[in-house]
């Protein structure tokens, strides 16, 4: 009886076995004869080749843009297909992640820069564009913008093509700021006399939602910056060297719990969303919303017609960094290192960054190009040209600090901003708390 | 047929051959998955032992989310399968019966809708910008107890497991009223010419007469509560802070945002195990362990 039992068991184990074996082996036929066909596919002139696209803007007054530019390229080459797949903001930092764990690599795909894209450079994942770029004498190099390049280089190669040139701003309603006869601060002391003048007039000084932390960690990234000398800065958002034992990080939150605990932000910020800060100031019931270059079309349309203007976060005396960088980073697009279709994928990447392709995105949405000569007087409104122009001016950018650092501290400390604002942490409570998940990344290497 | 040990095999074997590859396979594959360490679009995984499993010992969100599944557990046995049995009994009393319908369905229709759209649509309810809580608890002269629901750490949690309850008592309700509806009316009408009160014969007659369902509802929540992971994603995302984070939205944390997938495995195999004892816990309460031992002693 025993005997029967063993040998069954070891039966199905061995069924179980099999099956799993077969399973992989008719996959792999599959997937190869698939990849044959492909090939051949790419070698015939009218057969059709297949490239999907990833990117994060599902919005409807967004993803128009996307589908033209798809529609067009897919109209010039019709031997391409372009399967284009959005998902928003926050969603596509898990998403990307899992896609590209899998066989199913989108081709083309939106990425940060920094440390965001670096994961998929260390991990081989994503091709290097250096030898496209520089092909015919540079001629794809020469028409972007190097401030949109470098962010996504890594030891010397490219690995990214920037879409949007980015910075951060407070934009202000410049009713409110003539009413009280106020005019945009150069230093943060300045920034402080303004915001309590705003606040004894019952004025809101800034819109604020942090119900997602990377509002806060803006504020904190320019702060950051601005206090901590460059090198240190640098040295400590290397994973592998990194210490944040700098007292200017303590400062740096200090600085931004006391615009909290002084009222200078709407209540409840940490159960606001962004888009309803953006609400708030069009409203006029705030006088202030930090906000990114790209998002200054949005703020044109919501104000319909209240003037408004910006300033870059104000410069903070006797703080050792410079005073001259910008928050701010390009965003773009990678392409998978498993791509077979490596030569459209980059063809693609050159069509949406040709100036018909970026004046066409500046037309519709208004974001900022890193593509040189995109921007002109004629199809720029004006606060994009000077926003355009003062990211160009910065001496250097303070990329968000939740794409530049290692994810597992980020993941400390964003959340730590929201606690910080709840007075559940201190400032000093908060970085030594990033101190010990440094620690801890940087033994792990 | 019935005596053939050989024909017990036969027939166990599809199931056991389905359980292999789907359930048991899985299961030790992840638990070598949680002594690697690895992301998911690595190509390389670095062996590193235990240390997930040490790490998760010290690991303090592991602490809050353990205490916030635990209090999830304990508001869901007591609100679902306490006050759901109540409502059950007062809609199944006779002179509730001819209201039955509109309030059967109006408690059941939670739990038929998506959870994404019902934490949005709290996430409204709670805004103190715009939600409609704040205000109508100023309008009862509650005014003190206003409050940043999802945005304090002090409120969260329990907003989150609020909505969970209103959600869920619908559907654990519905449970109870078919249990009810099965039991003999004589045994109430005979109770009532006795002279019981209404009371009396929920908790001598009703409640030993459904307590198969109670167990199972109970059985339900408390794994459910283990398990909660959607209402926290939509609704705080595990903020503010790390607050309301549950060992599962933790898990997806930790292997999909920090890349750690090896540790998002160590604690998917936390999670198992705690789910394995409360199960055993309960299938020893509700006996039907023995019943199991005596089945196999024939």
């Amino acid at each position: 009886m025993k005997k029967l039992i063993c040998l069954l068991l070891a039966l199905a184990l061995t069924l179980g076995l099999a099956a799993c074996g077969g399973s992989t082996a008719s996959s792999s036929t599959a997937s190869s004869t698939a990849s044959s066909s492909g090939e051949a596919a790419s070698g015939g002139s009218g057969d059709q080749i297949t490239l999907k696209f990833l990117h994060k803007w599902p919005q409807p007054e967004n993803v128009g843009y996307f589908d033209e530019i798809v529609a067009a390229y897919m109209e010039e080459h019709p031997n391409i297909t372009i399967v284009s797949e959005a998902v928003a903001d926050e969603p596509i930092k898990d998403k990307l992640r899992v896609m590209m764990g899998s066989d199913d690599r989108p081709d083309v795909f939106f990425s940060w820069s920094g440390e965001f894209a670096r994961k998929f450079i260390a991990a081989d994942a994503v091709l290097d564009l250096t030898d496209a770029l520089d092909a015919d004498d540079g001629a794809w190099r020469s028409t972007l913008m190097e401030a949109g390049l470098e962010p996504f280089s890594s030891d010397g190669k490219n690995y990214g093509i920037p879409l949007r040139l980015n910075g951060k701003f407070f934009v202000y309603n410049k009713e409110i700021f003539e009413q009280y006869n106020l005019t945009p601060p150069t230093t943060w002391d300045e920034f402080l006399t303004l915001c309590e003048t705003l606040k004894s007039n019952g004025v809101a000084p800034l819109a604020f939602g942090n119900q997602y932390p990377w509002a806060a960690c803006h504020y904190i990234t320019g702060l950051n910056q601005k206090l901590v000398a460059q090198d240190v800065r640098m040295k400590d958002y290397e994973k592998s060297t990194g210490e944040y034992t700098d007292p200017g990080y303590v400062t740096a939150l200090n600085m931004f719990k006391e615009l909290n605990d002084k009222g200078y932000f709407n209540e409840f910020p940490n159960s606001i969303s962004h888009d309803m800060a953006h609400q708030n100031f069009a409203m006029g019931q705030c006088a202030m919303l930090y906000v990114e270059l790209e998002e200054f079309n949005t703020v044109n349309n919501n104000m319909e017609g209240t003037p408004w203007g910006f300033f870059a976060m104000p410069a903070i005396e006797d703080g050792a960094g410079n005073q001259n960088f910008l928050t701010g980073a390009p965003d773009g697009f990678m392409v998978s290192s498993t791509t077979k279709y490596p030569d459209e994928a980059i063809d693609f990447l050159k069509y949406m960054t040709s100036v018909t392709s970026a004046q066409k995105m500046i037309d519709m949405l208004g974001w900022p190009s890193p593509v040189v000569g995109a921007h002109t007087a004629d199809n720029s409104p004006e606060y994009l040209i000077e926003g355009m122009q003062a990211v160009q001016e910065a001496e250097g950018m303070a990329l968000w600090l939740d794409t530049d650092i290692d994810i597992r501290i980020s993941d400390v400390y964003l959340p730590g901003l929201q606690d910080l604002l709840n007075g559940d942490v201190t400032s000093e409570g908060l970085m030594q708390k990033v101190q010990e998940i440094a620690a801890t990344v940087r033994a792990e290497g | 047929m019935y005596k053939s040990k050989r024909g017990i095999w036969l027939f166990i074997l599809p199931g056991f051959l389905l359980m292999t590859v789907f359930v048991f396979f899985p299961l030790i594959l992840n638990f070598v998955y949680s002594l690697f360490q690895w992301s998911a679009f690595s190509q390389s995984k670095v062996f590193v032992g235990i240390e997930y499993y040490k790490r998760i010992l010290q690991d303090p969100i592991i602490v809050t989310a353990l205490k916030n599944n635990t209090l999830y557990a304990i508001v869901s046995v007591l609100c679902q399968c306490g006050i759901g049995l109540i409502l059950a009994a007062l809609l199944e009393n006779h002179k509730m019966r001819r209201f039955q319908p509109f309030f059967r369905t109006a408690y059941f229709i939670p739990s038929i809708i998506s959870i994404t759209v019902i934490g949005l649509l709290w996430q409204f309810v709670y805004n103190p910008q715009i939600g409609i809580v704040n205000p109508l608890l100023e309008a009862l002269g509650l005014g003190k107890y206003t409050a940043d629901w999802l945005g304090s750490s002090e409120t969260a949690m329990g907003a989150v497991i609020f909505v969970s309850q209103w959600q869920n008592i619908g559907y654990i309700m519905l449970l109870y009223i078919v249990a009810i509806q099965k039991i003999d009316e004589s045994i109430f009408e005979s109770a009532t010419i006795d002279g019981a009160t209404g009371i009396q014969s929920f908790f001598r007659i009703l409640v030993p007469l459904v307590k198969d369902t109670i167990l199972v509802t109970c059985v339900i929540t408390v794994i459910g509560a283990f398990r909660v992971f959607s209402e926290v994603y939509v609704m705080t995302g595990g903020g503010p802070g790390h607050t309301t984070e549950t060992l599962a939205s933790y898990m997806y944390r930790v292997g999909f945002r920090n890349d750690e997938m090896g540790y998002s495995a160590a604690i998917a195999t936390l999670i198992f195990v705690i789910l394995l004892v409360l199960t055993f816990i309960q299938m020893k309460l509700s006996g039907n362990f023995n019943e199991m031992k005596k089945v196999s002693k024939e």
